[in-house]
């Protein structure tokens, strides 16, 4: 089976620093991933290092349908249809949402009408029309870049999305709303790995498979079971029953904090 | 050759030289002849290779032929009066709004108030000196020109140096619109010492757009001095894209109480320009406001000073400031140097100041390019913007498109040849 994703031994480091170690995963067309760990245990880096940005010392393996990621730019990543939702949106003066998205999808190969009306719509349904000639990302709220984040996705349609926290730091409706969103984007040639801290998102989406992610490796897989057990126990239940050793330097959290439906953004 | 000399200096105070400006000229020819030639050892002139003498320049003896308007001034079909220099020679001037007259035609000195000081320079005394025709441009109280005034200013005889000049007075009430837009001949190395001189009266409004286009083989310095009357507003607009060296040296004074002033810009240095600003916004007046907005980018060999001081004086309450200068150098040999200042003297102020040189942020090329924009697609968005905003606020419209493209062009040009790092 060639997953959309397929991730084998990669690891990153950064300035001495080892985040990701060793690092096995397998998202397969046609289905969605959810990947849970505590903060700092590489999530986000694991993103960057599969979209290309530089500063990572990187060795493994990592293809999208058989093409070998590392060895491409970043933006060929994106066109051969890897996309990333950001967990911290880059603000960008001057830089309007809908002129970065025409350029965007005519790089697709979308004519500028195509691109034009894939962008009235999906702005429509997210509710982003008001923020297309802003200034991208510029003073928005939190909410309100997870939503252009995941906007941008949906107009550019990508073939393995890693959505990065889309759900943190927005209200009970836009949760729904992004929820929605991910299941309407299932399809057979597409693929989703949704990263996560919140329960909450997993009423909406049901995935086909959970990862926990500790230091940077998947250290445990399953179904909606592993997600009731982070519920009742967070990571020190599952650290427990694997055996592993607390190494990271953040501090553990009550899980009485972790699944609460108030949203956090720690950092 | 004709020399700056006393000699020059009573051939040009003829019997049409009016009486006020004949003892100015005499007086100015004595601090001229007392003042050295700036050796960019002075502080003022730190960064900047200034290398003409007085030696070496001609006078004008007689206006060259115009040159063409250029892409600016020929995108504002609209305008309200047009004044033609050539060569520090005055062959049009016109309004149907304003009172457009020769300096030389005036009884009087019209007096104004914040004039750059004579010794402030060689330069500026040689302006004083040496400096035969100018014009004066008066909008009386109440007047509101809609469309602007266009000033074409043109140096065009290689190897001379001309004196340029221009006031305009704003005023009570009145609103005032001006083009300024300097050329010179192609290939030719030549000095133009433009003095600009600018006063908005109570409850004036004055919008000013000066658009720097002179060739890559000449050299400008411009002294421009704005004063404002009580609740007055300036809005000042700079597009520095000509010359081998392209010098601004810009003072506003918020005189009046309730004044605001603003100054927005854009620069683009190319080749082995050397694009200068300096700037001293003065707040005397109470509850006056200014903000100086200026942005830039170097690529090749090119460099861009900015040296922006913001003085407050002691009886300046409740003055609100900010200045912010960023700059992006594009290439390995540009460089850019940003020198924010502030003189605090009074203490019920909110003031500041931003100011940042650098490549393109990588953080930002990297979100546009996960997005699938190749790098240079990613850069010319990026180019775009950063210089967007400054257009978005020119105080004159109509020079939107012309502008963005004529930066955009140098990046692209630049972009395809390699020389962008
Ligand atoms: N550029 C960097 N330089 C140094 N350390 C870094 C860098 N990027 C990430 N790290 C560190 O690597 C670790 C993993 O960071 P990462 O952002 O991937 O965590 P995460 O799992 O996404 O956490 P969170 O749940 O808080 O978003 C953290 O300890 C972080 O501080
Ligand atoms: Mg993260």
């Amino acid at each position: 089976m060639t997953g959309a994703l397929e991730v084998r031994g990669l690891s990153a480091g950064v300035d001495g620093k080892e985040i990701l170690d060793g690092l096995d995963l397998v998202v397969s067309f046609g289905e969605v991933h959810a990947l849970m760990g505590p903060n700092g245990s590489g999530k986000s880096t694991l993103c960057h290092v599969l979209t290309g940005k530089a500063g990572y010392r990187v060795s493994g393996q990592a293809s999208l349908e058989g093409e070998d990621l590392l060895a491409l730019e970043v933006d060929q990543r994106s066109r051969l249809g890897l996309l990333q939702s950001f967990q911290y949106p880059t603000e960008v003066r001057g830089v309007s949402l809908r002129d970065f998205m025409i350029e965007a999808a005519e790089e697709r190969g979308l004519s500028e009408g195509e691109a034009l009306s894939r962008i009235e719509t999906e702005a429509a349904r997210f509710d982003m029309t008001r923020f297309l000639d802003r200034s991208l990302n510029n003073d928005l709220s939190g909410g309100e870049k997870k939503r252009s984040e995941i906007f941008q996705i949906a107009v550019l349609r990508p073939r393995m999305a890693l959505l990065d926290e889309i759900d943190s730091g927005l209200d009970i409706d836009a949760v729904k709303q992004v929820a929605r969103a991910v299941e309407e984007m299932r399809a057979p040639d597409l693929g989703v790995l949704m990263i996560t801290h919140y329960n909450r998102i997993l009423r909406y989406v049901t995935p086909d498979r959970i990862h926990v992610m500790i230091d940077g490796r998947i250290v445990d897989s399953g179904g909606a079971e592993l997600a009731e057990e982070l519920e009742a126990g967070g990571y020190k239940a599952i650290r427990e029953r694997l055996g592993l050793i607390e190494t990271s330097s953040e501090p553990a959290r009550r899980p009485a904090d972790f699944f609460t439906d108030t949203p956090f953004d720690v950092k | 050759m004709t020399a700056f000399d006393q000699q020059y200096l009573s051939q040009i105070t003829t019997s049409t030289t009016p009486a006020w400006r004949r003892s100015q000229m005499e007086g100015a020819y004595r601090v001229f002849t007392a003042l050295d030639e700036p050796t960019g050892a002075e502080e003022d002139w730190r960064y900047v290779e200034f290398d003409h003498t007085f030696a070496e320049l001609e006078p004008v003896a007689q206006a060259g032929a115009p040159l063409e308007s250029g892409p600016f001034v020929a995108s504002l079909p609209e305008r309200s009066g047009h004044v033609l220099i050539v060569d520090g020679q005055v062959l049009e001037h016109h309004s149907d709004v304003a009172t457009v007259l020769r300096l030389n035609d005036l009884d009087a000195d019209p007096g104004f108030p914040a004039l750059v000081p004579v010794d402030h320079n060689k330069l500026t005394a040689a302006h004083a000196a040496f400096s035969t025709d100018g014009v004066s441009v008066e909008v009386t109280p109440g007047t509101v020109m809609d469309t602007p005034l266009v000033v074409e200013v043109q140096g065009s005889i290689p190897g001379t140096v001309s004196f340029p000049h221009l006031r305009v007075r704003v005023g009570e009430d009145a609103e005032a619109s001006v083009l300024v837009a300097y050329r010179s001949a192609d290939g030719a190395r030549l000095l133009m010492v433009p003095k600009i001189d600018l006063e908005v009266g109570d409850g004036g409004r004055l919008r000013f757009l000066s658009v720097q286009g002179i060739d890559h083989a000449a050299t400008s310095v411009v002294h421009q001095r704005a004063t404002l009357g009580r609740d007055s507003t300036s809005r000042i607009g700079e597009i520095g894209l000509g010359g081998r060296l392209g010098r601004l040296d810009l003072g506003v004074s918020l005189v009046g109480d309730g004044s605001s002033s603003e100054v927005v810009g854009l620069y683009f240095g190319e080749g082995d320009q050397t694009l200068d600003y300096r700037m001293v916004i003065d707040h005397q007046g109470r509850s006056t406001t200014s903000d100086v907005f200026l942005k830039g980018a170097v690529e090749d060999d090119a460099q861009s000073v900015f040296t922006g001081l913001l003085r407050i004086e002691k009886d300046a309450a409740r003055t609100s400031t900010f200045e912010t200068n960023r700059n992006l150098v594009l290439s390995e040999n540009a460089k850019a140097h940003s020198v924010p200042n502030l003189e605090i003297l009074c203490n019920d102020v909110i003031c500041g100041h931003a100011s940042s040189v650098g490549p393109l942020e990588s953080e930002h090329l990297y979100y546009l390019r996960s997005r699938g924009l190749t790098l240079e697609r990613a850069e010319r968005l990026l180019i775009r913007g950063f210089f967007q905003e400054v257009i978005d606020r020119l105080p004159i419209g109509g020079l939107e498109e012309p502008v963005s493209q004529e930066v955009f062009r140098r990046f692209i040009t630049a972009q395809a040849e390699g020389r962008v790092a």
